[in-house]
């Protein structure tokens, strides 16, 4: 990663940040695990939680568990090498004991990636049941604990109506169940209410983040999702290929402001509420497509695949952030068009570099 | 009117049928004569695929690159497709060189239950650019929930469309319309379907699968193709125009395109052979035919009875060298039988 790009994505946390580090006074001098500690989640707290140390003074001690440690070191040293940084090198099914000074955690380990949930549907739903379960059993050593994040996901509310314009966290739609491609949600759903029952049994602090769509430094552009593919086409100078006839609805929130809402929820959210996480503002794909092309000289071409299956296979996931935005005091510091910039910018500058976290 | 997008593997599966023996010469004929019908998708290749040709599935007697080159250089309007197999054919030997010489369509196929196999093929031609569809062949030995699911998988790693193959001409067009709409609702990208004329059923079956949602289907000049055939292109695009369906093909340059296949391509017009009914009926991929007829006539056996025995054992393609070894016991069955 070039020197470039690390201050790029240094300067993106201190615009999430301004204004905000007050209110995230109470993480000063304490210790805050990341499981998932080194994925998209994950390495976007990393950058945030340094700029807090770096340029806000927090003296956080950071701990990121992960299984995948030693790439991270190697692939981003400006993070894996810190001294006020600890990789924790595990299967977050297999904890059994968690540092002991840890006084906040954000438990974030699953991967949303479609192909993985199909091909190891059974590891898709250990990793975030059994992993669950093993980080709140863990927490019994914790003398000092304050609060627990759990990240879920916006799909746990189910299909969301074409007519709805953007769905709150108290939505709750039908999704199918007992299927292969219903395994990711249904896990998540479940570690949600896992974590509710141990909330009231148990009395632990944990409150809830519902993740939308992200884009942004650090994503892999080779998951299937629709913006990052867009933009690896016009990276590598193909025309941009939008599967359906454009129609599909979508938002996406830049990295850095999702790492900064998550920990403002972390700080101030409720015990027992959920919050909806992701940009308010929903996008046709086909725009996204013709705002990825203008970006490139020449324009990479956008073609539609319209078919009669794909026109009724329309869908719309845009949250609803009323919550956050009111509660929190949260907003978007960096709206849909700069972060396609930045993602550009980032990929390029890492060419020939592994892009993305895990 | 809807419309049907036409996909012609005549140079591809119509190769099972002269033990991959087409030459450029014949790849540049039929696909000047396809190519100004309109065809949309001609697909070029040995019988299973790029990168297929070998000892024990049969050697082309032209390369994939000059095949490709060739009908590139043909089809001035039509897509060029390829159809592979991860296993025969590799990223770096066959699918890079295929995309280098103009290839505009790669259908990536696995056994119907073997979705996982594609991942990295698929997502590699969509890195490139190209149009990507997931294919599960010998599609009767999974049933409708199991191929939804595999193919569900190929949904997730990038197919833009999906298309089951019955490669044993198994299906009755009952079968054909349950499976395009538990397919249908389960995936979002466009459902085809690619016949085997086995059992007769090839035309009504594509016809079920169009009935029933598919938007892309298979046909091959006279039913060119492994076995007792495919779908009859010609024949497919005059019953379509018939019913309502769109093709954009123009039926009088087809029907010449199938006149000069027959002449150009085949040594004989497939047929519905007692034993391709065998074939269809015992659920064994088409084409077995021609290495299970050769596999009898060496071991004096009944070919019949080696596609039951093959059904039995529920052999798949790729295991051609099976055919010997049931042949083989068959054989030495009979003896000790006398």
């Amino acid at each position: 990663m070039s020197l470039q790009a690390i201050r790029d994505v240094r300067a993106d946390c201190q615009t999430a940040l301004a204004g905000q580090d007050s209110e995230l006074a109470p993480l000063m001098g304490d210790t805050i695990l990341v499981t998932g500690g080194t994925g998209f989640v994950g390495t976007w707290l990393a950058e945030t939680l340094a700029c807090l140390n770096d340029d806000f003074g927090f003296k956080l001690k950071v701990a990121l568990l992960s299984r995948s440690v030693d790439r991270f070191k190697v692939v981003y040293p400006h993070l894996g090498n810190r001294p006020d940084f600890r990789l924790i090198r595990a299967d977050v099914r297999n904890i059994y004991d968690l540092p002991s000074e840890t006084n906040w955690l954000v438990h974030a380990a699953s991967t949303p990636d479609s192909r993985f949930h199909s091909t190891n549907p059974v590891e898709t739903m250990t990793v975030i049941a059994d992993g669950t379960v093993a980080v709140i059993r863990g927490l019994d050593r914790c003398s000092n604990f304050k609060k627990f994040l759990q990240i879920s996901s916006g799909l746990v509310n189910g299909a969301q109506p074409l007519n709805l314009e953007r769905m709150p966290e108290v939505f709750a739609g039908s999704s199918a169940f007992g299927t292969v491609s219903s395994a990711y949600v249904e896990a998540k759903r479940f570690a949600e209410t896992y974590c509710a029952a141990a909330r009231s049994q148990q009395r632990l602090p944990i409150v809830t983040a519902r993740p939308f769509a992200f884009i942004g430094p650090y994503q892999s552009l080779e998951t299937p999702w629709a913006i990052n593919n867009f933009i690896r086409d016009a990276l590598l100078g193909n025309d941009i290929r939008v599967l359906g006839d454009g129609q599909t609805v979508r938002s996406y929130m830049y990295g850095s402001d999702m790492a900064v809402w998550l920990l403002k929820i972390l700080t101030s959210g409720t015990p027992g509420a959920s919050y909806n996480v992701g940009n308010p503002e929903g996008i046709t794909l086909e725009r996204v497509a013709r705002l990825i092309s203008e970006r490139f000289i020449p324009n990479p071409g956008v073609r539609l695949h319209t078919s009669e299956s794909n026109a009724n296979q329309r869908s719309i996931l845009v949250p609803d952030v009323t919550l956050a935005m009111k509660t929190l005091r949260v907003s978007i510091t960096t709206p849909l068009e700069p972060a396609i910039d930045k993602t550009i910018r980032w990929n390029r500058a890492c060419s020939g570099l592994p892009k993305t976290a895990e | 009117m809807r419309s049907i997008l036409i996909s012609d593997p005549s140079l591809r599966d119509g190769n099972h049928a002269v033990q991959h023996s087409l030459t450029v010469k014949q790849v540049a004929a039929y696909c000047d004569a396809v190519d100004a019908a309109g065809v949309p998708i001609v697909e070029v290749g040995h019988g299973n695929g790029i990168g297929a040709s070998s000892l024990q599935l049969g050697e082309s007697s032209a390369t994939d690159g000059d095949l490709l080159k060739t009908a590139r250089e043909h089809l001035p309007h039509s897509k060029l497709g390829v159809h592979m197999i991860p296993g025969f054919a590799t990223i770096e030997k066959d699918l890079k060189p295929a995309i280098e010489a103009g290839v505009d369509v790669v259908r990536v196929a696995a056994h119907c239950t073997e979705a996982d196999i594609t991942e990295r093929h698929i997502g590699y031609a969509r890195e490139k650019g190209r149009t990507v569809y997931g294919v599960l062949m010998m599609s009767h030995m999974a049933s409708k929930e199991m191929l939804a699911e595999e193919a569900q998988k190929m949904e997730s790693y990038g197919a833009e469309g999906f298309i089951f193959m019955d490669s044993s001409g198994h299906y009755l067009p009952e079968d054909v319309t349950e499976r395009v709409k538990t397919l249908r609702s389960a995936l979002s990208v466009p459902v085809g379907f690619h016949a085997h004329n086995n059992l007769g059923m090839a035309i009504a079956n594509s016809v079920a699968a169009a009935d029933a949602g598919a938007e892309m289907l298979d046909g091959t000049a006279r039913g060119f193709g492994a076995g007792a055939g495919n779908a009859q292109l010609e024949v497919l695009i005059a019953v379509l125009e018939r019913l309502g369906y769109k093709t954009g093909i123009d039926l009088y340059k087809v029907l010449d395109a199938a006149d000069l296949a027959e002449k150009e391509l085949m040594k004989v017009v497939p047929t519905i052979s007692s034993v391709s009914v065998v074939s269809g009926l015992s659920g064994v991929f088409s084409g077995f035919l021609k290495p299970v007829v050769r596999a009898a006539q060496q071991f004096k056996v009944d070919p019949r009875d080696i596609f039951f025995e093959l059904g039995r054992r529920k052999i798949v393609a790729g295991q051609e060298d099976i055919i010997i070894e049931v042949a083989s016991d068959l054989s030495k069955k009979l003896t000790g039988a006398r």
